[in-house]
């Protein structure tokens, strides 16, 4: 993994930027916290922040001429915050008594600043304090320039005759009525180290450079309105702060211009969007300035402008309480461990890649794929935890054993012969279609794993109305795409499965693979760009619908796109046009088509972390009232399981007579590995006419399970077939545990990489299930 | 990693009718290696682990050298 192109990917997240009003503003206040001290009336907290940042704050607070308001974001949305105003009013209710600053031994060289207005007593203030020996040069008789011209409009001449006091207090030399002009001014850069030229005005052009105000390499450094060109009285201080910097680091011979990019105004890469904000206009003063009541209420008008799109969309983010930048940081950190403790991982595979953070950054940052890359190099590293993904990946290994996988073209012409004779039969589409067959498959329909589990009885159904519909030999090809070696990072495996898959194409004379699985087609797309894919939810639409009665109880329905379409626009037009045609109503939800979110089933979330996988679902199906329709049978098994009546577009397309289709529990995990073994019988049997070679797995024990128990299998991963293994194991060879007081056994077997226990009590010809678990350690039995 | 349940003491071994007795027992996964005190069978050398051990200690183990 580039660790260092990951850095720059974090580096570009604008989540951490300041906002527009800090950034315009001279001397950067951090005005989000200060409005936010406010708002909680904690105004010596925000005194304490314009102290920090402001120079002569008593005397700028009240007299600013505020940049940051008119580029306030609330101004379009009521009006922008009255900063200025609440700086007022906190300089009224905040003040506190300052601590005493013991000044620094004066031993680090001389300056003289020309000119005591604003500018020049900042640079002579912050010089001073860093213990340098200064002199001021005023031409007239007292400090403070133009800000007596305040005086009556702001300020008091008694808060300006306090302020200048402290000036005078400080170890300062101060020669008042002395003008300075260029024959003097030489002398002066030959008598100090450095010179600030604070004066409004100079009497011959003098060149500077703007971020440092050196002039040319000189020991002369100027600020105040000679540089500004305006009026802003916190321009002018930023400036005379700015320069004493430059003069700090020339008299200490370091980089004039090391970082210093951000310094005065600049503007903030921050994006952000007002729209969704209710506009408010500003609270009105009551009296001269606010009281603490109506600041309080000014300041809570502040949206607090920073960049979280993606934090919003995403409660992977909102749970572990991640911007892009912080997450970024922690992979690089979890990336470099060498020795000691991943902390990072339960995170990273908490993700469920379903790409909605890219889609809504205004700069294509897409934490799915950093997740994705990291989830990759874990492996490689060996780094990645093995229950994570473990159950995942024997799931898929299941579907592409001979228990589930299959391929087979379409029956032939000539071993379908005896349909044709039966009028009932050969009038089908099917039937029809069998008759037109040619030998040369043009389509493969590949219903992928998940939605043979999840709609055994469809998959016939479906295939029949696909070579009735279809121009062209259509065969079939049942297994897994290879999503969960996908998802897990596994990136061998992920070749091997495509391999195979090519494998099966080429050897089909490379035919069109019709998909019905979203994470089917996301698949193909991304590692099987060379084979065509048509969706089968787009042939529904080109051929029509399957000839079935359709439920017809008007309704509407917000549909769930599944994330692995994001992009797929397409197919999201096919999907309502498929709702709409079978009369139901469509209300869109607010995340949705290429901004929808996802069911938590994702990335494998639903086996790393069922917590994070429950948020997914709960959030999501929070977002509607009325009933979901989904087309990803994992998206209809997660938001029933939730709770939320959620019908999945087969439901629809053909309706069954056992129960409410909304509600229906979806098969557990065990069911779904017998559901895909049973499709594969379904279709050699009725449709190839075949006698399987493979006979399903029957339960060799008869099993009674209390539902809690049920409920443990599920949340445990186990499968019947584990447990009928421990069982087996136990009863053959008395390997158990036994319990005389309360009649029960406890066994276990050690399968693969798992230990798993069962603790029963028997009953005549059955067992009764007291308690399933597992664990991956092994016990030396020795 | 040592532990006693607490209704240990009524199982006993069903293929070898014995009581169970408190051994060091070593433990694997991943790179971990380690000796703990467990029940077991002294005949056959069955080790008993209970559903809070497994679910709860073990499982904190397991999930500490898997972050490793």
């Amino acid at each position: 993994m580039n660790l260092d192109k990951l850095l720059e990917t974090g580096d570009r997240c604008i989540h951490k930027e300041p906002p527009t009003c800090t950034a315009q503003c001279p001397v950067h206040l951090e005005i989000i916290d200060f409005l936010a001290e406010v708002e909680k009336s904690n105004f010596q907290n925000a005194y304490k922040l314009m102290e920090k940042k402001m120079p002569f704050h008593k005397i700028i607070g009240r007299i600013c001429d505020h940049p940051c308001e008119a580029v306030c974001e609330r101004n379009k949305a009521g009006g922008s915050i009255r900063i200025s105003e609440l700086e007022k009013a906190v300089l009224e209710y905040g003040t506190y008594k300052p601590k005493k600053v013991w000044p620094l031994p004066k031993n680090k060289g001389k300056v003289a600043i020309i000119g005591g207005g604003l500018s020049g007593l900042t640079a002579a203030v912050d010089l001073d304090k860093k213990g340098y020996t200064i002199t001021i040069y005023e031409k007239s008789d007292r400090l403070g320039g133009r800000l007596w011209d305040f005086v009556d409009k702001g300020l008091t001449e008694a808060l300006l005759q306090e302020e200048i006091k402290t000036v005078k207090d400080k170890k300062m030399a101060i020669q008042l009525e002395k003008p300075i002009d260029e024959v003097r001014l030489e002398a002066l850069l030959t008598e100090y180290d450095a010179v600030y030229l604070g004066t409004a005005t100079w009497e011959s052009p003098l060149k500077w450079n703007s971020s440092t105000f050196q002039v040319e390499a000189s020991t002369l450094f100027v600020g105040g309105q000679l540089v500004t060109k305006t009026e802003s009285i916190i321009a002018s201080a930023s400036s005379g702060r700015r320069a004493a910097i430059s003069i700090e680091r020339y008299l200490s011979k370091v980089s004039l211009t090391d970082s210093r990019e951000r310094e005065g105004v600049f503007d903030t890469p921050l994006h952000f969007e007002i729209s969704k904000h209710v506009a408010l206009p500003p609270i009105e003063k009551s009296g001269e300035i606010y009281n603490p009541e109506e600041a309080s209420a000014e300041a809570a008008r502040c949206v607090k402008c920073q960049c979280r799109k993606c934090i919003e969309g995403c409660v992977h983010l909102r749970n572990f309480e991640m911007s892009p930048d912080a997450y970024v940081r922690q992979i690089n950190h979890s990336e470099r461990i060498i020795l000691g403790t991943h902390y990072a991982n339960k995170m990273i595979n908490s993700c469920a890649e379903c790409g909605l953070c890219k889609e809504e950054c205004f700069l294509d940052i897409s934490m799915n794929d950093i997740i994705h890359e990291t989830r990759e190099s874990m492996v490689e590293r060996g780094k990645m935890p093995a229950s994570a993904h473990d159950f995942a990946l024997k799931d898929m290994a299941f579907s592409n054993s001979s228990r589930f996988s299959l391929v087979r073209k379409q029956p032939s012409k000539e071993e379908s012969k005896d349909l044709f004779y039966y009028p009932l039969i050969s009038f089908s589409d099917y039937v029809k279609g069998l008759y037109k067959g040619t030998g040369k498959t043009e389509y493969l329909f590949y219903p992928g794993c998940q939605l043979p589990a999840s709609y055994p009885d469809d998959i016939k159904s479906i295939y029949e109305y696909l070579v009735g519909h279809i121009k062209g030999d259509v065969g079939i090809y049942l297994g897994c795409c290879g999503a969960p070696a996908d998802w897990a990072g596994q990136q061998a495996l992920m070749n091997e499965n495509v391999e195979a898959i090519k494998k099966v194409w080429e050897e089909m004379e490379r035919p069109t693979f019709i998909l019905a699985c979203s994470s089917c087609i996301r698949i193909f797309k991304k590692y099987l760009p060379e084979i065509a894919i048509a969706s089968l939810w787009d042939i529904y639409v080109e051929k029509g619908l399957p000839n079935k009665d359709h439920i017809k109880t008007p309704q509407t329905l917000s549909i769930h796109d599944a994330c692995g379409t994001r992009e797929n626009s397409d197919l999201h037009e096919s999907v309502r046009k498929i709702v709409a045609k079978l009369g139901y109503g469509i209300e869109e939800l607010e995340y949705t088509k290429d901004r929808t979110k996802c069911c938590g089933y994702g990335g494998l979330v639903y086996y790393a972390n069922r917590d994070q996988s429950n948020a997914f679902v709960n959030e999501r199906i929070g977002e509607s009232e009325n009933d979901l329709l989904v087309y990803c049978a994992m998206c209809k098994d997660l938001f029933v399981s939730g709770g939320k009546r959620t019908y999945h577009l087969l439901d629809l397309l053909y309706p069954k007579d056992d129960g409410e289709a909304a509600t229906r529990k979806m098969p557990t995990l065990s069911e779904r590995h017998h559901n895909r073994s049973r499709v594969k019988q379904i279709l050699l049997k009725e449709i190839w006419r075949e006698e399987p070679e493979e006979t399903m797995r029957e339960d060799q024990f008869k099993l009674i399970i209390p539902d809690d128990v049920k409920q443990k299998i599920e949340d445990r991963y186990i499968l019947m077939e584990d447990i009928q293994a421990v069982l087996q194991n136990a009863e053959e060879n008395n390997e158990r545990f036994c319990n005389p007081e309360t009649g029960e056994y406890l066994a276990r077997l050690r399968r693969d990489n798992v230990t798993f226990w069962v603790k029963y009590e028997k009953e005549e010809n059955a067992f009764i299930l007291k308690s399933v678990y597992s664990h991956r350690m092994e016990i030396v039995e020795e | 990693m040592k532990h006693e349940s607490t209704d240990q003491t009524k199982w006993y071994c069903d293929k070898c009718q014995r009581e169970l007795e408190l051994a060091k027992v070593k433990v694997k996964y991943m790179e971990g290696n380690f000796e703990v005190d467990l029940m077991k069978c002294p005949s056959c050398n069955q080790v008993f682990i209970d559903e809070t051990l497994a679910l709860g200690k073990m499982k904190e183990v397991e999930e500490g050298l898997e972050d490793k």
